[in-house]
């Protein structure tokens, strides 16, 4: 015959051993969710693949109102599209870090570019690029000019660019940026001259 | 043509609180159209209360009405002062045969008359000791414009964003480009 005080304490053993199991569970789920979500939020960054180059990009400073030139070691696959979607990707990293130059939107990036013909590259960005974007004329053109201008500066043959967010055309970046036209990068050159 | 930028929906930038560019537009708007009124030149407003009006719509209506001289306002960050914008053309088409223009590039033979214009206002706006900036820029809807065309946008003072409501101030900006406006007026090819 066991004792009564003997059941009773290994009852509450028991029941102490499932609770914590049940604890465990939950915090490490909970963990692992916090995790994710923080990989989610995290600035994007370049695919590890291919050569690591020493490129330039051009970098928007909100406070000074100017471009500047901003060295970057990043690695650019040899593909001209996949090298213009991380080159861009790095002008976005710079935006989404914190402290930041000229803050995006978390979530602002590059869905896809695609070539028309030699010359013309489509780029297709996140909706998060544009609906999150501070509106104002300045705020806008120069997010475009420093990914254009850092676009012809390395990716060799790029003469034309286009926007797209989530695959469709729109108007304006937000509310004042031209997204219908093709803008030639000739004469984006010109425009980031005055920023500098 | 007045274009008091944004409207309805499409509030523009958000200054915190319930401070939005569709409505300080409107508002400088209607004191530039009293101004110009007290000048005797007539203008017209694109939009006359807080209703969304396409971008395309509104260079449409600018260009039907054959007007002189179309004015954007906006406000927005960064910086301050007041920024001056003339239309700059990112993908310049040749002219196409007959009456039509190409729409994306339809401000290119005002081009000059719009930089004119431009640089009468800041001229103006320096007179009232007001920090200016010019700049050639590829918005909307400017390149789609016959005519000379025109983008004043105000900062506000740092980070004071209270002075883009400044009646001292706002009034100073629209007494300028009203003036830059009238001395334009013998060079403008239509009305006013």
């Amino acid at each position: 015959m066991i004792p009564r005080h003997f059941q009773i304490t290994m009852a509450l053993v028991l029941l102490a051993i499932l609770t914590s199991g049940l604890v465990i569970a939950r915090l490490t789920h909970r963990e692992e969710a916090i995790t994710l979500r923080a990989a989610d939020a995290a600035p994007v960054a370049p695919l590890v693949a291919g050569k690591q180059e020493h490129i330039q990009l051009l970098v928007a400073y909100d406070d000074d109102q100017a471009l500047r030139w901003r060295p970057a070691d990043v690695f650019l696959p040899a593909d001209r599209g996949l090298r213009a979607k991380e080159t861009l990707r790095s002008v976005l990293a710079q935006y989404l870090q914190n402290p930041s130059p000229h803050p995006l939107a978390r979530g602002a990036d590059i869905r896809d570019v695609y070539f028309i013909g030699a010359d013309t590259l489509i780029v297709d960005t996140t909706a998060q690029f544009a609906d999150g974007h501070p509106s104002g004329i300045l705020l806008e053109e120069m997010t475009l000019a420093s990914l254009i201008e850092t676009l012809a500066a390395n990716v060799p043959g790029v003469n034309k660019v286009k926007f797209l967010v989530e695959g469709k055309e729109r108007e304006t970046l937000a509310g004042h940026a031209d997204l219908m036209s093709f803008y030639q990068t000739a004469a984006v050159h010109e425009l980031a001259k005055e920023f500098k | 043509m007045i274009d008091p930028s944004h409207g309805g929906y499409d509030t523009g930038a958000n200054f915190g609180g319930k401070l939005l560019e569709k409505d300080i537009t409107l508002k400088l708007a209607r004191e530039l159209r009293k101004e110009l009124e007290e000048r005797g030149i007539a203008s017209r407003m694109l939009r006359d209360s807080d209703v969304d009006v396409a971008l395309d719509r509104r260079a449409e209506i600018t260009n039907e009405q054959h007007a002189g001289i179309y004015i954007a306002l906006h406000a927005g960050r960064p910086g301050r002062g007041v920024r001056v914008y003339t239309p700059r053309l990112v993908d310049p088409q040749p002219p196409a045969a007959g009456r039509f223009l190409p729409w994306e590039s339809a401000q290119a033979a005002s081009l000059d008359r719009s930089k004119a214009a431009a640089q009468a206002i800041v001229d103006e706006l320096r007179k009232k000791d007001l920090t200016v900036a010019t700049l050639g820029i590829p918005i909307r809807p400017l390149n789609n414009i016959i005519m000379p065309a025109v983008a004043v946008e105000l900062a506000p003072e740092g980070d004071d964003v209270q002075s883009l409501e400044s009646p001292k101030r706002n009034s100073g900006i629209v007494s300028a480009i009203a003036s830059a406006i009238a001395q334009m007026r013998g060079q403008m090819g239509a009305r006013p």
